[in-house]
């Protein structure tokens, strides 16, 4: 499947002729992979920019987006049919990659593409939007006000290749609000999202036209500005400095989400450390942990465990290591480079530095002979990200309440808490979690897997980019559409 | 102790001079000694099974990762005599730290016998220019401790292009022009970056010196930690164009506060010997560098990269055994770094602890023109 050339970059037909391209290698020197890109010049984004807004205008604008939104959901469908030539072109390259190993890879497809199928485009546009029918004409809110939503006429989506996937649900939601797109991939995983937009055009070729799919360096002021400067919005994925740099860069009015750098981290109640389920839990804890490596957002570096379960924190960290161990095979992890792998050594020998020497009773628990996993325990709670790939921290704590205050200083950078609780329990650590802004609070064990309707760094993923344009003719407002009834009821 | 320290970096020749196995033997003295005047080493290297009784090698001695300086004292005991305290930088989260020494001697032998052999091989008196404050405006850096004692100790005089933080170009442009017209070579001395922003200022203002031959530079610290990524044959090329010092006498260093000695690439020694520069740093022989797989802390093959850990006998007030989270490779006494992940690259919606670390390294290189 990886024979030959991959075209790392999509453009729509009209310009895609007279683009010029050129192959570049990616990845580390001994491993590197060959990809054909389009060549990127600031006049070359101009050109785009305006091909994508006359396509959007002639091709999109007026579609009706039920009709939008069933192309994508048949599109995702072929991503989860593993005999699909989309889905094993996928398989094959984003392990070409080389960032993540085949289960990983198959685990996000799964994950990314199965919300999205089977009526799962309508149901989230719905979700966020109050109606499909509301992007096509005005319709009436839950409020009985007709309002009608627009999606920018374009708008600039810049990937991290930090987890596999990533890129899916924005380019999904642009189309998904009639909104064309140009998007920049990541150096680290530049792939899915050009083979996501050719199977698009496969299946909706009005749909492919509004889009464009290149790669160029971050930091290259003069391209960087060229897209940003004049798009109506932009949501980025990036370092902090790339995030600030794009603040700076953007057009005043434009509509902007930009997801820094956070992490996540979970909470382990003691009612739920009972003998029979702690193996259970710490499986789930440890899963959580190992998909991804850590790399994403969504990935726990601490986990707070409550004393005076039937076990003990100390025991849940012993069997939280045993469930790692577990994974290495069962979910293995990428090869690290040095500087990686260098890293994590010397994060470990500063845990020794402080078990020998501190009086928080730490203890330092790893695999043999590798770096795949690194426990690092102690009591007490206190927030401190690991060097990730699977480095984590394990505190013994009194409650939610130590947690929430460890947590307060640093609470802009979590993106989630993972919870195992029981029963009751789960409003109540649901309430103090909340209290602290964290944005996301979900069970243990499915902390990387986000609903598609929920949010991501506490906002929509369609909302913040409509505008919205609302009748209020009075009583006799014109004819408007009604969103069907829900449960019709016996007349 | 200090003075059989001394006398042996002094004296140990530089190429196959340890027959004797002196080097192994003062480690393990040094080591056993750090043991019990460094409380916080002592009790570490017991905890990790190798207390001063229990080794009998010196690969064998507890290396203490390089940013245990920043959470813990590892500095031998004093009652506020130390006559310098370095402050450390940028490995990992938290405050900087600390290296206090009661004593420069070991630090000055290591680094005047180091820097004459790979700077001064033609034991040249040059008037010294350093891109970087004087002593007196950096009093916790050990690299402007480094440039003073140079200054001093080796050179015939010394201008200093930083005051109050602030690089002030008209002066090298003068010391430069000086050394020009009274055909005068000189000595440059700084940090990479610091050359590299005199060099963007040079090409902005269409300013270029033919400065003597046998002017020389030093150059310390390329672009690691920062967002600026230099390549080497850039630095050479521009030192070439706007000074017109050749490569063969460009010389960049490789060094860290928590070690006492520093390593050089060869380029003006060959130049001097009538040989071909070899790759990478030298490594004095006071100093032993292991490369070790990063998975699982065995000992590389010579020539093949692995993490590195340094021992170094001009270490004597703190522990000379560090673990660093550089990757390198060695062949004989010779180190070759390998490149960082270019920062750029480095972006997603995760990695905090790089940013973390980043924020630190800016704050640090702030700290230091």
């Amino acid at each position: 499947m990886t024979q030959g050339l991959f075209d790392a970059f999509y453009l729509p037909p009209g310009v895609a002729e007279e683009a010029e391209t050129s192959v570049q290698r990616f990845g580390p020197a001994h491993d590197s992979v060959e990809l054909r890109l389009a060549t990127v010049t600031p006049a070359a984004i101009g050109r785009w920019i305006d091909a994508l807004r006359a396509a959007r205008a002639e091709r999109l604008a007026r579609r009706p987006a039920a009709e939008i939104h069933r192309a994508l959901e048949r599109v995702a469908q072929r991503f989860l049919d593993p005999g699909s030539a989309p889905r094993r072109s996928a398989m094959a390259w984003l392990q070409r990659m080389g960032q993540f190993s085949a289960p990983m890879i198959e685990r996000a497809l799964e994950d990314t593409f199965r919300p999205l199928a089977s009526g799962g485009v309508s149901r989230w546009v719905a979700s966020e939007v109050g109606s499909v029918a509301a992007l096509d004409a005005p319709a009436r809110d839950r409020r009985g006000i007709p309002r009608r939503a627009t999606g920018p006429e374009w708008m600039l989506q810049i990937y991290a290749g930090n987890v596999p996937g990533l890129p899916v649900w924005p380019l999904y939601s642009a189309l998904a609000m009639k909104t064309a797109l140009l998007a920049k991939t990541s150096s680290m995983e530049p792939v899915l999202a050009p083979l996501l937009a050719r199977t698009i055009a496969g299946e909706d070729p009005d749909l492919a036209a509004c889009m464009a799919v290149v790669w160029w360096k971050g930091g290259s002021t003069e391209l960087d500005r060229a897209a940003v400067r004049d798009a109506p919005a932009v949501l980025a994925f990036g370092g902090e400095h790339a995030i600030a740099s794009i603040a700076r860069e953007a057009y005043p009015d434009a509509r902007m989400v930009l997801h820094g750098p956070k992490v996540s981290v979970a909470y382990v109640s003691r009612a739920s450390l009972t003998r029979a389920g702690l193996g259970g839990v710490a499986a789930r804890a440890a899963y959580d942990v190992a998909l991804y490596d850590q790399q994403g957002c969504l990935s726990p570096h601490a986990i707070y465990v409550e004393r005076g379960g039937d076990v003990g924190p100390a025991a849940f960290a012993a069997a939280l290591g045993q469930a790692l161990e577990e994974l290495r095979d069962g979910l293995p992890r990428r090869v690290l480079e040095a500087e990686h792998a260098a890293r994590v050594q010397l994060y470990r020998a500063q845990a020794h530095f402080e078990a020998a020497l501190e009086s928080r009773g730490t203890r330092v628990l790893t695999s043999s002979q590798s770096t795949d996993w690194t426990l690092v325990y102690e009591d007490g709670a206190r927030f401190e990200p690991t060097p990730a790939y699977r480095t984590v921290r394990v505190h013994a704590v009194s409650g939610a309440e130590e947690v929430a205050d460890a947590l307060a200083p640093a609470a802009r950078y979590i993106e989630a808490i993972g919870v195992e609780a029981k029963g009751s329990e789960r409003g109540k650590l649901a309430g103090t979690f909340a209290s602290t802004g964290i944005p996301r609070i979900a069970a243990l064990g499915s902390l990387q897997r986000p609903a598609l309707t929920g949010t991501h760094g506490g906002v929509h993923r369609i909302l913040p980019f409509l505008h919205w344009s609302t009748v209020d003719l009075g009583a006799t407002a014109a004819k408007t559409r009604r969103p069907p009834p829900k449960g019709r009821k016996r007349s | 102790m200090i003075q059989e320290l001394i006398r042996f970096i002094r004296e140990v020749p530089w190429e196959g001079g340890d027959a004797g196995g002196a080097f192994a033997d003062l480690a393990l003295r040094s080591f056993r000694l750090q043991c019990e005047s460094i409380p916080e080493y002592g009790a570490y290297a017991r905890h990790m099974g190798a207390g001063p009784d229990g080794v009998r090698d010196w690969r064998e001695i507890p290396a203490v990762p390089a940013s245990a300086f920043r959470s813990h004292d590892l500095s031998a005991r004093s009652e506020g005599d130390e006559a310098v305290t370095f402050e450390t930088s940028g490995t990992t989260i938290s405050l900087p730290g600390r290296v206090r020494l009661r004593s420069t001697e070991l630090y000055e032998a290591s680094l005047s016998r180091n820097f004459a052999r790979h700077l001064l091989p033609d034991r040249a008196a040059l008037q010294a220019i350093i891109f970087g404050p004087p002593r007196s405006e950096a009093q916790h850096s050990s690299l402007w401790f480094m440039a003073d004692h140079v200054a001093r100790e080796l050179c015939a005089g010394a201008t200093w292009i930083v005051e109050g933080g602030e690089p002030r170009w008209e002066r090298a442009d003068e010391e430069l022009a000086r050394s020009v017209a009274e055909r005068r070579p000189v000595l440059l001395l700084g940090t990479t970056l610091l050359f590299h922003a005199y060099f963007a200022r040079c090409a902005r203002e269409g300013v270029r010196f033919a400065l003597p031959a046998g002017s020389r530079a030093m150059d310390t610290g390329g672009a690691k930690g920062t967002r600026v990524e230099i390549r080497r044959d850039e630095v050479e090329a521009a030192f070439a164009r706007v000074l017109a010092i050749p490569p063969s006498h460009v010389v960049n260093e490789y060094g860290m506060a928590e070690m006492g000695s520093q390593f050089y690439q060869d380029t003006l020694l060959a130049t001097k010997e009538r040989r071909r520069a070899r790759p990478g740093f030298v490594i004095p022989p006071w100093v032993r560098t292991r490369v070790l797989d990063p998975e699982t802390m065995r000992e590389r093959p010579r020539g093949v990269p692995g993490l590195l850990v340094h021992y170094d006998l001009a270490n004597l007030e703190i522990p000379l055994a560090i673990q660093t989270e550089d990757v390198g490779a060695r062949a004989e006494s010779r180190l070759t770094l390998e490149g960082r992940l270019p920062e750029a690259e480095r972006r997603g919606c995760s990695l905090p602890f790089e940013r973390f670390l980043e924020r630190e390294r800016e704050r640090v290189a702030e700290g230091e023109p």
